[in-house]
């Protein structure tokens, strides 16, 4: 009997097969670490410690413009070739979803003021913290999407985070060395999967992009 | 005939064969994709796909398109809206039969 809903999740899994994400994204989160370890060597108040801040600003704002596009360009030279072509519909989170993560994520924030309020030397475990919050939404999309390796970085991410906040390294060195070590784990998984992928889906031959006469 | 099987023999013939039913499955998740992801996807032959394929166009289930990548021909294919509207009436079906027996 056809499993109908193993289908569509592996189709939702096919998206990964290649590992080109986790690249891209380990990556940014890389030079975003990067970032936040270069504002703690310079000066405080200096010109180059205000442009590293405007520096990690544009990181994110093209990490969240250019990622997907970088990612399409790659996988049409790699991924269309070989395993073809699939565009998957584009999600309408309702109203109701957005307005519980925002409630969430304000809950989240005003509690790290609040801790921060009531005792400073609480940032010296920002970085277990991020690491936490990081996990429990890798931990959400591994379930969602149901691939192995995606519970092992949601894993990988708590055991960073209380691994550097236990090493007192500090609050934004900390935080910085976070994103630049997870961000490197993400990218190797990202490697792993794609020459894993290389490897099974040799490029396909010109004419198996075209369907048959008949249509 | 019992209600049973009754059912049964009320399901979409034309979604209800296996190749078929994984097309329609595949395709209700994407927006569109193009022949070869399908026969990776399925592991059916050429010949088969392209068989299952008409038969789903046919009925009106799925627009086929010709196109071209740069100067790589492409064949793009998506659920239509009578598709999508079959395959869930094909699912609520189904899942109320296995309920029943």
């Amino acid at each position: 009997m056809v499993d109908i809903e193993k289908i569509e999740k592996r189709t939702v899994q096919s998206y990964y097969d290649d590992g080109l994400g986790e690249i891209a994204l380990g990556l940014i989160l890389f030079l975003l670490g990067g970032v936040f370890i270069a504002q703690t060597i310079v000066r405080e108040r200096s010109a180059i410690y205000q442009a590293l801040g405007i520096l990690s600003i544009i990181v994110v704002l093209s990490a969240a413009l250019l990622t997907g596009r970088i990612v399409r360009l790659l996988k049409r030279r790699i991924t269309y070739p070989r395993t073809g072509y699939v565009a998957f519909k584009k999600k309408e989170r309702s109203p109701k979803r957005r307005a519980v993560a925002g409630i969430v994520a304000a809950i989240i924030g005003a509690s790290i003021a609040v801790l921060y309020g009531l005792s400073p030397s609480v940032s010296t475990l920002f970085p277990a913290v991020n690491g936490l919050l990081l996990a429990v939404a890798v931990f959400f999309f591994a379930h969602k999407v149901g691939l192995t390796r995606f519970y092992v970085l949601a894993a990988a991410s708590a055991v960073i985070g209380i691994a550097i906040a236990a090493a007192g390294i500090g609050e934004i060195k900390g935080i910085g060395f976070f994103y630049m070590l997870y961000g490197i784990t993400i990218a190797i998984s990202g490697v792993i999967t794609l020459v894993a992928y290389l490897h099974r889906y040799p490029r396909a031959a010109a004419g198996s992009l075209e369907g048959p006469d008949a249509h | 005939m019992p209600t049973d099987l009754r059912g049964l023999a009320d399901l979409d013939r034309i979604i209800h064969e296996p190749a078929r039913l994984a097309l329609a499955a595949i395709l209700s998740v994407v927006e569109s994709a193009d022949f070869l992801y399908l026969q990776r996807e399925t592991g059916l032959t050429k010949g088969n796909l392209s068989s299952h394929l008409a038969k789903l166009e046919e009925a009106g289930y799925v627009a086929i398109e010709k196109t071209y990548r740069g100067r790589i021909p492409l064949t793009l294919v998506r659920l239509t809206d009578a598709g999508a509207a079959a395959f869930k009436a094909y699912r609520a079906r189904f899942k109320k039969f296995l309920d029943k027996t």
